[in-house]
């Protein structure tokens, strides 16, 4: 599928196929995704625990369960536990700029040298960065996004469904057994989609302009019409829910699962 | 206890949810309403105090959960699934009628899918 298609057809996917199982294949490639993603100081603040749902006792499955994702982590045949590393900045950046140093990815035309990373950029920005818990935090929290939004994407490239929900990080931090220094993000639910691809229409968004702006806060950026007619050609930019069937298709996947249809 | 709801604001609200968001007709209220009556008679309770054990009021304004109210009819309502006449979907349907009329009034409640 093309890059803007896929970007135009990720939506969060509700209802599953159960019964239906996901190769591990694409597993692989929904955390090859992750992996590849841009990463500040190229550290590894993304962390997952992958899962199969059938693979859970029941008393983890219970003990993972929240009131909102209780139909989601019962109908997803594989579970994504995203964590973040509070600790990837501190302890990766020295020894992977050093490796970005050598490989000439960081430059001196940029005005990077062994000494700039070991005397500046770790004592002065990473580690006060680290430091600060709300800092730590927000980069942690970012880098870990970046590689989550391109596992989701990744996934709905392999023809699946896929979406993000909260999990309870004390009880997933005893069925997983993960490290203090890593914090909970979200799970990503992935599976067959029990309803169409569609998921009742692409969700509507604020216009271009009153979210993003150009030169300074106030001025909207503007787009153009010509963009957006080209973009709706490329599948990006798609029909906004509700698609007119919506309701009927909620009535009928829930009556399908055995869910409250109305 | 009474079966006759049409006084019965949380179960008003239910209703004009069910027509509303899911967009069913009114048709099939009187076997809505009759579930409900049953699940009502069985536990001793009205709707309104259903809903009242499941929330609680905000300082502020708003409305808050009470998780062990829900837990309790949660696990109330799938009694009533299992002991319910049908066969295994009848049962699901009518259970997924208290759920609906808990969920229209505010309290998040989901089920396991059937598979």
């Amino acid at each position: 599928m093309e890059f803007k298609e896929v970007v135009g057809r990720r939506r969060s996917i509700r209802y599953f196929l159960p019964w239906k199982p996901v190769a591990r294949e694409k597993i692989q490639i929904v955390l090859e995704a992750a992996r590849l993603a841009s990463r500040a100081g190229n550290a590894d603040f993304a962390r997952a625990i992958v899962v199969e749902r059938d693979k859970l006792s029941k008393a983890d499955l219970h003990a993972l369960t929240l009131p909102v994702n209780t139909g989601m982590i019962e109908m997803a045949p594989v579970h994504i536990y995203w964590w973040g590393d509070l600790q990837a900045f501190t302890r990766d950046m020295p020894s992977r700029a050093t490796e970005q140093v050598n490989m000439g990815v960081l430059n001196i035309s940029h005005g990077w040298t062994h000494k700039f990373v070991n005397e500046v950029a770790y004592p002065q920005v990473v580690q006060v960065f680290s430091s600060d818990p709300v800092l730590n935090a927000k980069v942690t929290g970012c880098e870990s996004g970046l590689a989550i939004s391109q596992a989701l994407l990744a996934a709905v490239d392999e023809g699946l469904g896929t979406m993000l929900c909260t999990y309870p990080e004390g009880p997933a931090r005893q069925v997983f057994g993960v490290p203090d220094h890593w914090t909970a993000l979200w799970v990503q639910f992935i599976g067959y989609p029990a309803e169409g691809w569609e998921a009742g229409g692409q969700r509507p968004r604020p216009p271009l302009g009153s979210l993003f702006h150009e030169g300074r806060y106030g001025t909207p950026f503007r787009g153009s019409e010509e963009t957006v007619a080209q973009l709706q050609a490329q599948k990006m930019i798609q029909e906004p829910a509700p698609l007119p069937w919506r309701k009927e298709e909620v009535r009928a996947v829930s009556r399908m699962l055995g869910l409250p249809e109305e | 206890m009474s079966t006759n709801f049409d006084d019965c604001k949380t179960v008003q609200t239910w209703l004009q949810g069910v027509h509303e968001q899911s967009g069913v007709s009114p048709e099939a209220d009187a076997k809505r309403v009759q579930v409900l009556a049953a699940f009502c008679a069985r536990i001793e309770k009205q709707p309104d105090e259903i809903i009242d054990d499941c929330l609680r009021d905000v300082d502020g304004g708003g409305k808050k959960i009470r998780a062990k109210g829900r837990r309790f009819y949660a696990d109330k309502i799938n009694e009533f699934e299992q002991q319910s006449d049908g066969s295994t979907g009848e049962k699901r349907q009518k259970a997924n009628y208290i759920r609906s009329f808990l969920i229209h009034n505010g309290v998040l409640i989901q089920t396991s899918p059937l598979f």
